[in-house]
């Protein structure tokens, strides 16, 4: 019998349809024939006694979960999300740098440090870029730390606030869309693909508008209703970053379609698995073959 | 951020291989080169070749050893998000060998990933352990969390002390944290590394400075240490401020740094 630890952190669950979904995983991995743990960070030494690790907690190298993937790797245990997918998805500046090597389009984008952080170079990159700019603090995870500026006064407002965390920020194009494809890509193939509609007092999946949060809807699509422009996109961004598991984030902009992020760990608990009900059994197929 | 590139005299690498970038965006990269990374896409603070002797260990400086094809980077800090580990990141996407490798100082300074590596390394380490709440005593607990460096450890002998540091490491309970026991009679050194050397510490410590160097490839290093007898145990790796060099470990980072010493 094999092993299948689920990495969980009580503090990262949000919300019952998270508990759920790894409820669901559980039972979908129990009934393949496997034994399945939640593995909690307090248990993080058991994590060596497993056979595959499957980690469904924020991830950031800073905190547990990266402790969480590199005991797995460590002890060559196959590992979603394995350590250098969340080195690179954590950090915008890593993540896009893979992106753009690989010739995959994004945003026109630029990295600033905190040296560069002119009236000129800010002016410059109004003129270059257009108004508004999207800032983001690196580490940025749901949206938070991403911010829309229309001009030089608030560029230095957002800017000083996110450059006391990094010492790096990226500065986007802002490109408008009234909902973002994620597309689920499970080592270099269509795993997923639903619609995020983007709620009308934002411009982000996740904001606080009013003191209140307000989330983006899910609206799960079939392969055939997806642009096939939009999955080979996916995929290739994917690609561009590993062989795990990503969700990966585009803005279909007339027909221009632009990678807005990858994210490891990907959200599988708010109806993005609708149309696609063997998600979790092909994920821990993947565990158990690689 | 002072940086200064210093190049082996065999292998001399003129500053213009690297200019600094100007205010380029991503599609401007693309159009004038056709290829969208193999540009000076990644902004650096602007370089200098130093030749003298006695390089400026100043605040946040950060200098760059060519030997052969292998960059060395020497900072005070080397932790995620810092102009340092953007420095690394920057080399390791134009493809030229750099130590230590961002993966490296990532490992390095997240406590229990240091130990496990450095155990299966051969490297004796702390057992550790990880919690949201508890501990056993004595011990030496390190934060968990985004905001936590190995520089800020307690050790904790009884109840109350230990409420008050796990109050503080995991700012309120909302992360957790590692624990490191510790065996009666243990004490905690620490001692600096440079390209793993020491400076006047006996054989056992110098030793574990050059595994630990060999092993992580950080060029300077605070090792902490929990001493049992006489078995050193490593506890965690953590940055070095210049300021905190003594004469002794200042002369050797200097002797690296102007090519008396080879790597």
């Amino acid at each position: 019998m094999t092993r299948l630890g689920i990495f969980v952190d009580r503090k990262t669950l949000s919300n019952s349809e998270q508990l759920n979904a790894l409820i669901r995983c559980r039972d979908v991995a129990e009934g393949m024939g496997h034994d399945v743990d939640f593995i909690f960070p307090v248990d993080i030494n058991k994590i060596p006694g497993m056979d595959a690790l499957f980690i469904r907690a924020r991830t950031d190298p800073m905190n547990v979960t990266y402790v969480a993937a590199r005991m797995a790797s460590m002890h060559g245990i196959p590992v979603i999300d394995d350590p250098r997918s969340i080195q690179i998805c954590s950090d915008k500046v890593n993540m896009y740098s893979h992106l753009i090597k690989n010739r995959i389009s994004v945003p026109v984008t630029v990295f600033l440090s905190k040296n560069d952080l002119t009236i000129e170079n800010v002016t410059n990159l109004f003129n270059e870029l257009g108004s508004p700019l999207i800032i983001k603090e690196p580490s940025t995870s749901f949206s938070l730390r991403v911010e829309k500026v229309h001009d030089i006064t608030g560029f230095f407002r957002v800017a000083r606030r996110f450059i006391k965390l990094s010492d790096w920020i990226v500065v986007q194009q802002y490109i408008e869309s009234k909902y973002d494809w994620r597309v689920g890509v499970l080592d270099g193939k269509l795993l997923y693909a639903c619609k995020y509609t983007i709620p009308s007092d934002t411009f982000k999946i996740q904001a606080s508008v009013n003191g209140h949060i307000v989330y983006c809807g899910v609206e799960s699509v079939s392969p055939d209703k997806v642009p096939p422009h939009v999955i080979r996109l996916g995929i290739a961004a994917a690609d561009a970053i590993g062989s795990g598991l990503y969700g990966v984030d585009i803005k279909n902009n007339n027909g221009d379609a632009y990678v807005i992020e990858v994210n490891d760990n990907p959200s599988i608990e708010s109806g993005e698995d609708d149309c696609y009900p063997r998600i979790f059994e092909q994920i821990v197929t993947h565990l158990f073959t690689k | 951020m002072n940086t200064k590139e210093i190049d082996s005299p065999p292998h001399k690498e003129s500053p213009e291989a690297f200019p600094p970038a100007p205010l380029l965006t991503s599609d401007a990269i693309v159009k004038e080169s056709g290829i969208p990374f193999d540009g000076p896409y990644f902004r650096k603070t602007a370089v200098k070749a130093n030749g003298k002797r006695d390089p400026n260990m100043i605040k946040d400086s950060l200098f760059i050893i060519r030997r052969g094809d292998m960059f060395h980077i020497i900072s005070e800090n080397y932790a995620f998000k810092t102009e340092t580990y953007y420095s690394i990141l920057r080399y390791e996407m134009e493809g030229k060998p750099v130590r230590p490798s961002s993966s490296a100082v990532l490992d390095a300074y997240v406590v229990p990933i240091c130990l496990e590596r450095a155990k299966l390394a051969g490297i004796p380490v702390c057992t550790w352990g990880i919690s949201q709440g508890y501990t056993p005593l004595p011990a030496i607990i390190y934060g968990l969390n985004y905001f936590a460096t190995a520089s800020d450890f307690c050790i904790v002998r009884d109840n109350d002390e230990a409420k008050d540091a796990i109050k503080h490491i995991t700012n309120i309970g909302k992360y957790p944290f590692c624990y490191q026991t510790l065996d009666n009679g243990a004490t905690v050194h620490s001692c600096i590394g440079i390209f793993g050397k020491t400076a006047r510490q006996c054989n056992a410590v110098s030793l574990l400075a050059e595994k630990v160097y060999s092993h992580f490839s950080i060029p300077l290093v605070t090792m902490v240490f929990v001493k049992t007898g006489e078995q050193y145990r490593l506890s965690s790796l953590a940055p070095v401020k210049y300021s905190q060099l003594l004469g002794e470990e200042r002369t050797l980072l200097a002797a690296y740094l102007s090519h008396q010493e080879f790597l």
